[in-house]
């Protein structure tokens, strides 16, 4: 049942991600496929959203890193199971988080694959290769320098106009992600959530982080996190508006990954994601978040935040 | 490797590299178009820094017959500074994008450089005599008192230590909303193109306040915009044509003539996609980042970010030949994206025309990573990649072939994909229109190569 998908040797495991095209129809190759979509689709946001905020962003290259995102939204929204909380009159489901929980956890035997290819230009891990956010604090990672120093060379908190083009683009961004529930639905969705995402620690142990975000808590976290408070997207990439603000602010947002106590994950003793610390989940959020973050409860949504942010947005 | 003549193989020897030494790149240093004039005795480079530095060819030594004359720096000046848009809080970039050389007409040289937003004209002038002998003025420029005048004289020129002057003559502003990436001097010599992500304008030469718009891709609504203009040029012979290439890997020729705003294409120039490569980056790699005439105008050839390719004006469904530059880049695509280098614009060039070669455009040039480049001759489909580095490099020593092992057991001499160094990018390649001399720049050092002459 191994379908097209050749089979894997491991000194050419910089294959593994990239090398052969996979169709999303084989087996398990299936599996690397949807990792590999996602992979990209968390580097293709993470492009759009840090960027030295200096000089205007190339047109091209966001139009093109937009046409991918569109790309991948649009193959998911055609595989499309939907979420049932995610009901809407014209918005198809969030594909991402039941791309996820397509995959089945059996897979975890091709663990030993490394999903990126040892990457080109860095001496980081391969595993964090997976994890995007945690890059942007290498320095060593990126060829252009510029974009890494975004800590001590940032410019000052931009202006009123500049917060509110970042907010209004980024949030464009977001609810281009997301579906669109009514805030009645999701409240009552949420329960609902709670059995689907154990599967999703089975998922993580193919890749096996070491260390950092697994996989699927980037992909949650990138379609559910409130708004960073210095988010630097740029007006160019504002022409994705899908869905309304509501739709975003008050989407489900499914916590149960982020509870890492051992006792609670339903893997127990399994998951991967046990000995990952908060702190090292704080430290990916870091660039990312300028409201403080509990170290307990990294991942909740936060009805202040939340506030905090509909103010700006409506202030400015 | 079969030069265009035939018979002989072109020899690649270093001959000279300008620029900084240390490792330590200063970022207004990078540098970012090369451009030979049409004589080729100019050779000029823009820099991020906005800089222009204009190199000139010494007369050829007829005692040292075995190389030809070396460049020496003829002229440096500021040529664009960096602006602020205050509506959009940005900066505007001085990074010179192209450089274009007009075709000399008098004494005087004359270049069109332009950064993101404004495009100037420079009269490059020498100035080797002044005037000596002033009735009012002292040698130094001081007014004499008239009182002190007693006999007249008439003021004679003197020679003088030659002294290359630069000053801006147009300055063709605030045209383009979007970045400018391509400029192109008509056959007609008195008009010529500029190009930004959506739009591109007409200008004439002598006239500053006022373009024509002739190509507008902006869609009505921006969130529907999926491609943009990547590079653009006019045909050169036939002063009503011109392409430009598109972010989808699509050429479009447009002619004048039809109409006034040329949004509909005369011939649409396309690949369709092989299956068997599709990938996630597909589209991205198919962006095309230059596009060049040939000398002819018969053909027209470009960049991709894997390959080059020749096509065929008359035909619009396929390339006549594709060139792969590096396609062990393949299996990578997704690091390379991570890292942005997906983006990175490669140029190309062709052979000049000497005098075997007679205007034929027979060999291609564009660059690579880890300071490589490289040649592929369209008449023995053979190919050659060369390095560009200051090691292993001594005048008049042909340069060795470099080979990238893509996988399996890594020969000697041989370089592994892995060992590659992608911030050593070589994406400005020149050629000198007359004689078998390259320009070919790596981060910030501008190398000259020569064929080795017997």
């Amino acid at each position: 049942m191994l379908g097209k998908g050749g089979k894997r040797k491991f000194d050419e495991h910089e294959d593994g991600l990239e090398g052969k095209v996979v169709s999303p129809t084989d087996g398990p190759s299936k599996v690397s496929y949807t990792l590999q979509r996602q992979t990209i689709f968390n580097i293709s946001l993470m492009k759009l959203y840090n960027h030295r905020p200096l000089t205007e962003p190339s047109l091209q290259k966001t139009v093109l890193i937009n046409n991918m995102l569109r790309r991948i939204q649009e193959e998911l929204k055609q595989e499309g199971s939907l979420r049932p909380m995610f009901v809407a009159a014209s918005q198809p489901a969030d594909p991402l988080s039941d791309t996820f929980r397509e995959a089945p956890p059996a897979f975890s035997h091709l663990g030993s694959a490394p999903l990126l290819p040892a990457d080109l230009v860095s001496t980081m891990p391969l595993e964090s290769c997976l994890t995007p956010a945690s890059l942007l604090e290498d320095d060593t990672f990126c060829t252009s320098p510029a974009v890494q120093h975004d800590g001590p060379t940032k410019p000052p908190p931009p202006a009123l106009q500049a917060v509110k083009d970042s907010f209004s683009s980024a949030l464009d961004e977001i609810e281009e992600l997301c579906p669109a529930p009514t805030s009645a639905e999701a409240v009552a969705a949420e329960p609902a959530a709670g059995g689907d995402p154990k599967a999703q620690p089975g998922e993580s142990d193919i890749h096996k982080p070491p260390e950092g975000l697994p996989e699927s808590r980037t992909a949650e976290a990138k379609l559910m996190d409130p708004l960073p408070g210095n988010f630097e997207i740029t007006a160019s990439t504002g022409f994705l508006t899908d869905l309304t603000l509501d739709d975003i602010l008050f989407a489900d947002i499914d916590t149960s990954m982020y509870d890492f106590d051992p006792c609670t994950s339903a893997t127990g003793a399994a998951s991967k994601m046990a000995p990952v610390s908060a702190d090292e989940l704080l430290k990916t959020l870091a660039p990312y978040s300028s409201q403080p973050v509990t170290p307990n409860q990294p991942f909740k949504m936060d009805l202040t935040e939340l506030d905090h942010i509909m103010e700006v947005l409506v202030g400015s | 490797f079969l030069g265009a003549g035939g018979g002989n193989d072109i020899q690649w020897c270093f001959s000279q590299v300008k620029g900084a030494v240390d490792d330590d790149v200063a970022e207004a240093d990078i540098i970012s178009t090369v451009e030979f004039n049409h004589s080729g005795e100019l050779l000029a480079t823009g820099d991020k820094g906005g800089r222009v530095v204009i190199f000139q060819q010494e007369q050829e030594n007829k005692t040292q017959s075995h190389s030809r004359g070396e460049y020496n720096v003829y002229s440096t000046f500021q040529s664009h500074e960096p602006e602020f848009d205050y509506l959009k809080s940005l900066e505007i970039e001085e990074k010179i994008n192209k450089i274009r050389w007009l075709p000399q007409k008098n004494a005087a040289q004359f270049l069109l450089s332009t950064n993101d937003k404004t495009i100037k004209l420079w009269k490059i002038s020498e100035r080797d005599k002044r005037p000596e002998g002033y009735n009012l003025k002292e040698e130094d420029g001081r007014y004499r008192d008239p009182t002190t005048v007693t006999t007249l004289r008439v003021p004679v020129f003197r020679p003088m230590d030659l002294m290359v002057e630069a000053s801006p003559r147009r300055i063709f502003a605030n045209a383009h909303t979007y970045h400018i990436n391509s400029i192109s001097i008509n056959s007609d010599y008195e008009t010529y193109l500029s190009a930004d992500d959506l739009r591109i304008n007409l200008w004439h030469l002598e006239i500053t306040d006022r373009s024509f718009n002739i190509v507008d891709i902006k869609p009505a609504n921006m969130e529907e915009l999926t491609e943009v203009i990547t590079a653009a040029e006019f045909h050169p012979n036939s002063c009503s044509t011109f392409v430009y290439s598109s972010s989808k890997g699509t050429i479009r020729l447009c002619d004048m003539r039809a109409s006034a705003l040329c949004d509909r294409h005369s011939k649409l120039f396309e690949e369709p996609e092989d299956p068997s490569n599709r990938s996630f980056f597909s589209e991205i790699i198919s962006s095309i980042s230059d596009v060049k005439f040939s000398h002819s105008g018969r053909y027209m050839m470009t960049r991709d970010y894997l390959s080059v390719k020749i096509w065929d004006l008359n035909m619009e469904n396929r390339p006549v030949e594709t060139y792969q530059v590096h396609e062990y880049l393949r299996s990578k695509l997704c690091s390379l994206y991570e890292n942005d280098c997906i983006f990175d614009k490669f140029e190309c060039c062709w052979n000049g025309s000497d005098r075997q070669v007679q205007f034929l455009s027979l060999i291609v040039m564009t660059g690579s990573y880890n300071n490589f480049f490289r040649m592929f001759d369209r008449n023995t489909k053979r190919d050659i990649t060369l390095e560009a580095s200051r090691e292993n490099n001594k005048p008049r020593t042909v340069l060795k072939p470099r080979k990238v092992c893509a996988s399996g057991k890594r020969k000697k001499d041989e370089i592994s994909v892995d060992s590659l160094d992608f911030n050593k990018k070589i994406l400005h390649t020149a050629w000198h229109p007359k004689e078998n001399i390259i320009a070919v720049a790596t981060t910030n050092n501008l190398y000259i190569f020569q064929d080795k002459m017997n």
